[in-house]
């Protein structure tokens, strides 16, 4: 589904990642792990296509993802729900969830009502206050949208940018627990995250970032008990 | 000065500050999505108003000749981004943040001398849109009013409340929003932003180029018009607050008032005031009068 190899990228003269290669493959959930400034959010953003690598090549689906704008790699199905959840403040719960699904080619009224109804139940906060202002939401309400706002796209992969930031533990636990789902109903889910302990749990497999290097790669519950990795790479 | 002198004021000012609210309203919706505008925007106006006139004196009835001049100025905003706009975005920070004022104001000398080109330097006088002459009166309450002027305020307010509905009901109104908010983000949940981009600068080129067919026959058409207009749009949008749809209606309806009584108070300097109380607001009130810090209003 996603297939990154020996991926290079540097932000002006500043080298960000080297050498990276994994693969994500439908219904398991990949967990990227790191601290602050490790290179994860910019390993998100050369998935979608927003930064050029000086080497290397992400492919999804078997296509080089150079080869289409940020926007429409979104409709073809690589969707990514960036840090700081990126709700649109003045448009409504209702209006956020439809703006990006309504232009995919295909998606006929029908779909859009299905996904709103299938979001509805996920998440029923989300209809209860459909008609507020995305500005007015919770943390948690607004995350909750904005991975709805993801689904609402029928992804075929899934990738979320520290999706815990700034929100209670319940709340962070609900969002981890609607991801096991996906995952186990067929979608590749890449999730990055810093709270190692709670992404591992959640994932199948992991790979820990340390300044730009994946140092450590394998399936989450092994990660997990190695406490020595989770002491010295993720403090 | 009487009361009949009092309400036919009120009524130009009207009128021609509906005029400049349009104006304005084509540097709030570009500045909204991009941070950047237009400023050629009163010689779009002055474009627009020229293809009017050369229309309605071929003998095109004025429906026509207004949808012609439509076409003309989306072609024109369509150019502006393409050659004035994007190549700057692709250039990135070797441009300079600043490059599209240089970019856009060129543009508008190159389209001052194609005009001057073709009509020469005399001042023009459009055809009235709406009557048989340019003086013709309806009278209201007791009060004439020019037929041209009621029907200008009639035109413009529907105009004003057909983009209000574009922006807010729309879903390329949302889209707008959503680009404001934050561009990159907007890209990742499926919105076109260089098509967003190019959609604002041909609305804003279109309601640069209504203005002009509206405002030719109240004023004297000639080649360089446009920088007053220009300027007094951006004083309108300024005033207004610029990222606030609803302050720049009150600011240039208060404008185009203030300015006509002014004008007839002072009939040498009468421009200067209206200008003069927007510089003192903007001393005391840098965001205008219903100026918020961010983009979003709703």
């Amino acid at each position: 589904m996603i297939e990154v190899e020996n991926l290079h990228v540097a932000i002006g003269s500043v080298s960000i990642l080297h050498d990276v290669s994994f693969r994500l493959e439908p219904g398991r959930l990949v967990t990227v792990i790191g601290a602050n400034g490790a290179g994860k959010t910019t390993l998100l953003r050369s998935l979608s296509n927003l930064v050029r690598p000086q080497r290397g090549e992400v492919r999804f689906d078997g296509r080089p993802v150079a080869d289409l704008a940020p926007h429409l790699l979104a409709r073809s199905g690589l969707v990514h729900v960036p840090q700081g959840r990126q709700i649109v403040p003045g448009l409504t719960v209702r209006d956020n969830l439809v703006i990006g699904a309504d232009r995919i080619a295909g998606h006929s009224a029908d779909t859009l009502r299905e996904g709103l109804d299938r979001e509805f139940a996920r998440f029923p906060v989300l209809k209860e206050r459909q008609h507020v202002l995305g500005g007015n939401l919770s943390g948690g309400e607004q995350q909750m949208l904005a991975v709805s706002r993801a689904l609402m796209m029928r992804p075929k992969a899934l990738l979320l940018d520290e999706p815990s930031l700034g929100l209670a533990p319940q709340v962070v636990a609900a969002i981890l627990k609607a991801l096991r789902r996906l995952a186990d109903d067929g979608l590749a889910v890449l999730l990055v995250e810093q709270l190692a302990l709670l992404a591992l749990d959640t994932a199948d497999e992991a790979h820990v970032l340390q300044r730009g290097r994946v140092i450590l790669s394998g399936p989450a519950h092994e990660l997990r008990r190695d406490r020595a990795v989770i002491e010295s790479y993720l403090g | 000065m009487s009361l009949v002198n009092v309400f036919q004021l009120l009524v130009s000012g009207i009128a021609m500050g509906a005029i400049y609210t349009l104006t304005a309203k084509g540097l709030f919706i570009t500045h909204l999505a991009t941070h950047r505008l237009n400023f050629g925007q009163g010689d779009f106006l002055m474009v627009g108003a020229f293809a009017s006139i050369g229309l309605l004196v071929a003998g095109v009835p004025a429906p026509l000749a207004a949808l012609g001049v439509l076409v003309l100025m989306g072609v024109l905003g369509f150019l502006l981004e393409r050659l004035a706009i994007r190549p700057l975005d692709r250039l990135g920070d070797r441009a300079g943040a600043y490059s599209w004022v240089l970019t856009t104001a060129g543009v508008a000398l190159v389209l001052q001398n194609v005009i001057e080109l073709v009509w020469g330097k005399s001042t023009q006088y459009a055809p009235p849109l709406f009557s048989a002459t340019r003086d013709n009166v309806i009278v209201l309450f007791g009060v004439g009013i020019f037929i041209e002027e009621a029907a200008i305020i009639l035109t413009a307010f529907l105009v004003v409340g057909a983009f209000y509905w574009f922006l807010f009901a729309s879903r390329w109104g949302k889209a707008i929003y959503a680009v404001a908010f934050n561009p990159e983000a907007a890209a990742l949940f499926g919105i076109d932003v260089r098509g967003v981009v190019t959609l604002v600068f041909i609305l804003a080129s279109l309601l640069a180029g209504i203005s002009g067919v509206l405002v030719g026959p109240l004023v004297s058409v000639h080649p360089h018009m446009g920088l007053v207009f220009t300027i007094k749009a951006l004083a309108v949008a300024a005033a207004g607050g610029f990222s606030n749809p609803l302050g720049i209606l009150v600011g240039g309806l208060a404008f185009g008032v203030a300015e006509a009584f002014s004008n007839y108070w002072d009939s040498a300097f009468g421009d200067l005031y209206p200008l003069l109380f927007v510089m003192i607001l903007l001393a005391f009130r840098p965001s205008g009068l219903f100026g918020e810090r961010h983009a979003d209003v709703r």
